[in-house]
């Protein structure tokens, strides 16, 4: 690897959160798993998991409260702090984990490229990363070990690649969120900052695609800006379903509630919990209760 | 060998099942999905349990919910809700049976008839039609619906509109109404208590009002599963096709197989002709395949499955429209906000409506609270005040179209769900070659490749979007009529919910993949009979009573073509599926 290249991905692994969240001022992965050379590199894989792990959660934090704002401190970072309960007293972010990792099929076919992408990306010059100076440089290790992870373990969370598309365009929002609280750029942004991101997904254009160097084979690449318009919509509709339901307080066992949803308290549903019916007949319009030709 | 093989079980295929085996015709009916032959048992009326797309009990998927759901592509930013079981989408429609527009058949003169999309007419005049629409009325039953607080604001803002109320079954013009719904209406306490322990079938028998339609109905407590209110194929034509032996003089009880997908049609030569000669499906749980023959085969697995199926199957597509011509009504969804409760979600989901022909029409919709959410967040205009993704058209609604997300819905619901009234914007949009299923070049799944559901959303007919926003205009117009403080318009994304019309029956064969009598005219003894055999998109009207009524005129095209048979429609008089000899036989059946 060359020097420029070097730079370049560290600075790629920066966007999509990973060194950051390793490494970075409060990074999850001891400095000294990476700066020991003679370190066995399985030892340091085992550690990047749980930091993988968390990196997913935290993007998820800063997408669900961008739905559903609470008294959170990831909606007073985004800017919307609330006193009523939110996205996460309502459990969205494990909602959306959960649903993405176990529940959609992501084909292999599209998730090896992806990961490729993320194994060996390089961030593009143009955009200056204030900041990436006061990050570690432990990257050599922290990637060889990224590369033996994504390459070995058998399923690649679909949650991690989401985090990873979130961060990155986070950084193509404000390049100052590769530094901050949380370990999670994207959670680092404002909510205006958020929407723009989402504008960004939505409208995938060719230089967000080439970004994310993903070489899909043909005929796959002609689905990759239609997926992203996709994800785009479907996270914030997922999220919008999680926050509003009643995830958090379904117990699958007994199949009753052990709280009241925080949807519920947010919109008044169903005051006396749930019901066999509704005293709501009022009569037939113009008392009329059957029609004819 | 069996008579017929029916290939799903959703709101057209259990009609054809129901009405050739009360004939005694050999019937299988064949089901991908779930069987939920104990819903008080297996639903709970909780959104996430039961709606969740990916992991509810209502979901596209096999019957083990551990198991991923099934996947299918989407290439734009688009909803397809597809459901499998026993029901299909009936299982969470909303029970709304209107009849198709008189303009979308080939024989209509009226004063507009220019208007509406003459090239892909239903090849038969609406008369044709009426005695089947009458038939299925009769058996679902379907009746005039009854108003809550919701449908009463609703009809308060129609009064605003100096447009008539529609007193037919027929729709002349345009005008509002109550729905016209298959839905069990209220009776004793149903309707007039909140409290559970009055609510007990017999004491309340139709609907009670819960206003959980799209969970899936399973009330009054106690009642037989075909007197439970809504109409779901789950609750009326399953049940009759079940029993067919003991409700029909002749009749011979259909076989249903559920969680049992089907991944090949068969055909082959025979007298010059090619001609279906049976299935193969397969067990989700145990993958193992089976093969049965049978003497005609009918597709109704739906407007996205169907095509799959016939391109998996590698059966002929001479003019390439196997699955193309897909209309789904291009929905919008404008809601208004009251200072005052307007009773939403109580009651039937929908029990009101406005039609305006040639544009379509509108109809008042009840949602819970994370439905809600979820229909706040799906748009192609981006998120209101902060991007507009190219569009967010702006009108006498309150500022651009767009998502509602973030404090802006917390706030809009803080004052209560019942305050928000929501009207769905139902568009007369015509037939494309370009809105279609293709095989998604993503990898199969068990059952073979996948579909791919494309929609120029965007990019459609200047009809269809003028359509779309004369009737988001009008929405605007009856919302306020109504008092609403603050009017909403959130320019759905393709929410494809309404589908119609990828295996359309035309009056060409250049542009149609079956013919007049509901056959397909490459294979012989292959018929459609679900809603993508339906001509276009109806007008807009909600496509179940016309499928229904289409299937049952196909499956008496079946039974001449193929069994000698004689009509009955014209000549018999339908029994209706809430009759207590079918109650009696599934007690006898345990279900």
């Amino acid at each position: 690897m060359t020097s420029s290249q070097y730079l370049a991905r560290r600075a790629f692994l920066a966007r999509v959160g990973i060194l950051g969240a390793a490494v970075g001022a409060g990074g999850l992965l001891p400095r000294a798993a990476l700066a020991q050379p003679g370190n066995p590199l399985d030892d340091v894989v085992a550690l990047l998991r749980p930091v993988l792990a968390k990196l997913a959660t935290d993007t998820m934090n800063g997408l669900v409260v961008f739905v559903c704002p609470g008294p959170d401190e990831y909606s007073k970072a985004q800017g919307t702090p609330r006193g009523d309960p939110g996205a996460l007293e309502a459990d969205a972010a494990r909602f959306l984990t959960e649903a993405l990792d176990n529940f959609v099929p992501f084909p292999d076919e599209l998730a090896r490229p992806v990961t490729a992408a993320l194994t060996t990306g390089l961030a593009d010059a143009g955009i200056e990363l204030p900041g990436l100076d006061a990050l570690p440089n432990e990257v050599a290790t922290l990637d060889k070990a990224l590369g033996s992870l994504l390459r070995n373990d058998a399923t690649i969370p679909l949650s991690l690649l989401i985090a990873g598309l979130l961060n990155l365009v986070a950084t193509t929002v404000n390049p100052a969120a590769v530094n901050g609280p949380f370990v999670s750029p994207f959670a680092r942004l404002s909510f205006d900052e958020k929407a723009r991101a989402f504008e960004v997904i939505e409208t995938p254009l060719a230089s967000l695609v080439s970004t994310l160097d993903v070489q899909l084979p043909q005929p796959l690449s002609e689905s990759v800006s239609g997926l992203l318009k996709f994800v785009g919509g479907a996270l914030l509709e997922f999220a919008a379903f999680g926050s509003y339901g009643e995830y958090a307080v379904f117990d699958r066992e007994t199949k009753q509630l052990t709280g009241r949803p925080v949807g519920w308290q947010l919109t008044g549903y169903q005051p006396d919990g749930p019901v066999e019916g509704w005293d709501e007949f009022i009569g037939y319009y113009q008392d009329r209760t059957e029609v004819q030709d | 060998m069996r008579d017929v093989i029916v290939i799903g079980a959703g709101g057209g295929g259990p009609v054809v099942a129901k009405e050739l085996a009360a004939k005694g015709l050999d019937v299988l009916l064949l089901e991908a999905g779930p069987r939920h032959e104990n819903p008080r048992e297996q639903w709970t009326s909780f959104e996430d349990d039961a709606n969740n797309p990916l992991t509810g009990y209502f979901r596209l998927g096999p019957t083990d919910r551990s198991r991923p759901a099934w996947f299918r592509e989407w290439s734009q930013n688009s909803f397809v809700w597809q459901l499998s079981g026993v029901g299909g989408t009936t299982q969470h429609f909303y029970g709304n049976y209107p009849r198709a527009y008189p303009g979308v058949f080939n024989d209509y003169s009226g004063a507009d008839a220019g208007e509406y999309d003459k090239a892909h007419r239903f090849p038969f005049g609406y008369g044709e039609m009426v005695p089947y629409f009458e038939w299925v009325e009769t058996t679902a039953p379907v009746m005039t619906a009854a108003m809550g607080r919701k449908e009463e604001r609703f009809f308060r803002g129609c009064e605003t509109l100096d447009l008539p109320v529609q007193t037919t079954k027929t729709t002349r013009g345009p005008s509002y109404r109550p729905q016209e719904n298959a839905i069990l209406q209220p009776g004793g306490t149903a309707g007039r208590t909140s409290d559970r322990n009055l609510l007990n079938y017999p004491q309340a028998t139709g609907c009670t009002f819960c206003g959980y339609c799209f969970q899936g109905c399973m009330r009054p407590v106690g009642g037989p599963r075909n007197q439970y209110a809504k109409r779901s194929t789950d609750n009326s034509y399953v049940p009759m096709a079940l029993t067919a032996n003991v409700w029909a003089t002749e009749g011979r009880a259909a076989t249903l197989i559920a969680d049992a997908y089907v991944t090949q049609v068969h055909a082959e030569n025979r007298a010059g002709k090619l001609t279906a000669t049976g299935v193969t499906w397969r067990e989700n749980a145990s993958g193992t395949e089976h093969r049965e023959d049978a003497k005609v085969v009918v597709m109704a697995g739906g407007c996205t499955e169907n095509p799959r199926l016939w391109l998996n199957s590698g059966l002929p597509n001479p003019n390439g429209w196997v699955g193309r011509g897909y209309t789904d009504h291009f929905f919008d969804w404008v809601f208004g906000v009251f200072d005052e409760s307007v009773g939403n979600p109580k009651g039937v989901g929908s029990a009101a409506r406005l039609d305006f022909p040639p544009y379509g029409g509108l109809e008042n919709v009840g949602l819970p609270p994370a439905l809600h959410a979820f229909a706040m967040n799906l748009s192609d205009s981006g998120i209101r005040g902060q991007y507009a993704n190219g569009r967010g058209m702006t009108g006498e609604w309150d500022g651009p179209a767009g998502r509602v997300l973030g404090p802006e819905l917390k706030d809009m619901v803080s004052g209560g769900l019942e305050n928000i009234l929501s009207v769905l914007v139902i568009t007369d949009d015509d037939v494309e070659a370009d809105n279609r299923v293709t095989r998604s070049a993503l990898p199969a799944d068990e059952n073979g490749p996948i579909p791919k559901v494309h929609f120029r959303a965007r990019q459609r007919t200047a009809r269809t979007l003028r359509n779309r926003e004369f009737m988001a205009r009008k929405a605007t117009e009856l919302l306020r009529g109504a008092g609403a403080r603050e009017v909403y318009r959130i320019d759905w994304a393709p929410l494809i919910l309404h589908v119609q019309s990828s295996m359309r029956m035309g009056e060409s064969e250049k542009d149609s993949v079956v013919d007049a009598t509901g056959q397909s005219r490459a294979v012989r003894g292959l018929y459609i009979a679900d809603n993508s055999a339906l001509a276009n998109g109806l007008g807009s009207p909600n496509p179940t009573l016309t499928t229904q009524a289409l299937a049952t005129r196909t499956a008496e095209r079946i039974f001449q073509e193929h069994f000698g048979g004689l009509p009955w429609v014209r000549t018999e008089s339908p029994v209706v599926s809430t009759d207590p000899r079918v109650s009696t036989r599934l007690a006898e059946l345990g279900l």
